[in-house]
C-alpha cells in the first residue's frame, strides 16, 4: 500500500528491497521532475526522453548506492547529471564525424508564453552551462543549497556564486526586457 | 528583481514551456517502469563509507609490508625513528586523503570532489616532509640508484590499484577520471611505503624525486586509465 504523502526516501529505501509498489511510485513522483531537468538543458532538448530512459536504467543499476534515509533528490540529480554529460559528449563526437550541408534546416519553433513574458529558452540560454544546472535545481526542481551542492560534487559556497552570478545576469536580461517594453 | 521573484517567473516561464505536461510525464514514467520492473531484485546497500576507507588504507599498507618484507626491510633499519615517525605519519596521511577520494568516488552526491589544488597539494607536501627529514643534494647517480626504486614503486602500485579498482567496483561510479587518479595516488602510496621500507638511500634528492615520483606516475595513470575507460563508455 503506497502513501501519497510517503517520503521519497522512504520510497527509495522499499525500492531496494524490490517493493513493486514503491518503485512505480517512486517512477512516478521522480519522472516529472527528471524530465523538466533534461527539457531545461537547452543542447539536450531533444533527446530528454532518451535521456530520461537511460538516467532512470542507471538509477536503477545504481540503487545499491543510495542510503537508506539521505536526500534522495541530490543522489537522483549526481546521476542525471552525467546521464546528461555523457550524452552531450557522445552527441559532440558524432557531429564531429557528421557532413557539413550548405543550408541549414529551419530550427524547430521555440516554445513562447505571452509576448509579454521571457520564455524560459531566453533566460536559460544566457547562462553558462554551470550556472543554468544550479538555477534549474534551485528554482524548478526545489531543491536546497546544500542538496545541489551535493548533487554537483561541490561547496555550497561554489553554489550561491554561480546562484548569485545566474541571478545577476537573469536580472540584466529581464530589465533589458523591461525598458524596451 | 530579488531572487524569489526571478524564481517565480522562472517557473511561470517553464510551466508555459511544458507543453505536452501531465500526459507526457505519464508516458515517460510508463516506459521507465516497464524498464526497470522487469529486473527488481532486492539490493543490500553500500557500506558506510568510513568501512570502505579502513579497508583501502588497511590494503595499501599490507601490500606494502609483504612486498618489502619479500624485498628486505633494509630501509626501515636505516630511518632514525623521528625520521619514521615523520615520513610513515605524512604516508598514512595521504592514505587517508586518497582513500576518502576513492570511497566518495564510489557513491554519487557523497560529498565534494577533491579539487585540483589538493591534488597539487598532496604530493608537495610530502616531498616537504621529505626535505623535512633528510639531507643531502647531490645528484651522482641519481638516474642509476632512482630508477630501479621507481620501478620496484610501480611494480607494487599496478597490482595494487588493480585491486582497489576491483573494490571500487562495488559501487556506482560516475567520475572514472576522478576516481582513477584516487585509485592511482592511493596505490602510488603503497608503492612509496615499500620503498621507505626497504630502501637505504636516504638522500632527500632519492627520495623526492624517485620515491615520491611513484605517487605521481601512479596518479597518471590512474587518471589517464580512468579517461580512457570513460571515453569508451561514451563510444558505446
Amino acid at each position: 500500500m503506497i502513501d501519497s504523502a510517503e517520503s521519497l526516501e522512504s520510497l527509495m529505501a522499499r525500492y531496494q528491497q524490490a517493493d513493486e509498489g514503491a518503485a512505480s511510485a517512486l517512477v512516478g513522483r521522480v519522472t516529472p521532475l527528471l524530465r523538466r531537468y533534461f527539457l531545461l538543458q537547452a543542447s539536450n532538448r531533444t533527446h530528454a526522453d532518451d535521456l530520461l530512459q537511460d538516467t532512470w536504467m542507471r538509477l536503477h543499476r545504481a540503487r545499491h548506492t543510495y542510503r537508506p534515509y539521505e536526500p534522495l533528490l541530490p543522489w537522483v540529480l549526481a546521476i542525471a547529471r552525467y546521464a546528461s554529460l555523457d550524452n552531450y559528449r557522445k552527441a559532440s563526437r558524432r557531429e564531429s564525424h557528421e557532413r557539413q550541408v550548405d543550408v541549414l534546416p529551419d530550427p524547430p519553433n521555440p516554445v513562447t508564453g505571452p509576448a509579454d513574458s521571457p520564455d524560459i529558452d531566453t533566460l536559460l540560454s544566457a547562462l553558462p552551462q554551470r550556472q543554468r544546472e544550479v538555477i534549474v535545481m534551485l528554482k524548478i526542481s526545489g531543491m536546497s543549497i546544500d542538496e545541489v551542492a551535493r548533487a554537483t560534487s561541490s561547496s555550497p559556497g561554489s553554489v550561491k556564486q554561480k546562484a548569485h552570478r545566474a541571478y545577476q545576469k537573469l536580472r540584466e536580461i529581464l530589465s533589458a526586457k523591461e525598458s524596451t517594453k | 528583481m530579488t531572487p524569489d521573484e526571478i524564481g517565480r517567473l522562472m517557473a511561470q516561464a517553464a510551466h508555459r514551456a511544458f507543453t505536452d505536461g501531465e500526459a507526457g510525464d505519464r508516458a515517460a514514467a510508463a516506459r521507465a517502469e516497464a524498464a526497470i520492473l522487469h529486473d527488481l531484485r532486492p539490493v543490500r546497500p553500500l557500506a558506510p563509507d568510513s568501512l570502505y576507507t579502513l579497508i583501502l588504507v588497511l590494503l595499501c599498507a599490507a601490500a606494502a609490508v609483504d612486498a618489502a618484507s619479500v624485498l628486505g626491510m633494509a630501509g626501515l633499519r636505516a630511518l632514525s625513528p623521528a625520521q619514521c615517525v615523520l615520513v610513515f605519519s605524512a604516508l598514512l596521511a595521504g592514505a587517508c586523503l586518497a582513500a576518502v577520494a576513492c570511497t566518495r568516488a564510489m557513491r554519487p552526491a557523497s560529498g565534494k570532489n577533491l579539487g585540483p589544488l589538493a591534488w597539487i597539494l598532496a604530493p608537495s607536501l610530502l616531498a616537504a616532509v621529505v626535505a623535512l627529514a633528510f639531507e643531502g643534494y647531490g645528484t651522482g647517480g641519481l638516474v642509476n640508484e632512482g630508477v630501479p626504486c621507481l620501478k620496484a614503486g610501480l611494480c607494487l602500485a599496478l597490482p595494487t590499484g588493480l585491486a582497489i579498482s576491483l573494490l571500487l567496483r562495488r559501487g556506482f561510479i560516475l567520475n572514472r577520471s576522478a576516481a582513477g587518479l584516487a585509485a592511482g595516488a592511493l596505490a602510488g602510496i603503497a608503492g612509496v611505503a615499500m620503498l621507505e621500507l626497504h630502501c637505504p638511500n636516504l638522500k632527500a634528492i632519492h627520495v623526492m624525486v624517485w620515491h615520491v615520483g611513484v605517487v605521481i606516475a601512479s596518479g597518471g595513470i590512474g587518471f589517464f586509465l580512468g579517461l580512457a575507460s570513460r571515453s569508451r563508455l561514451v563510444a558505446r
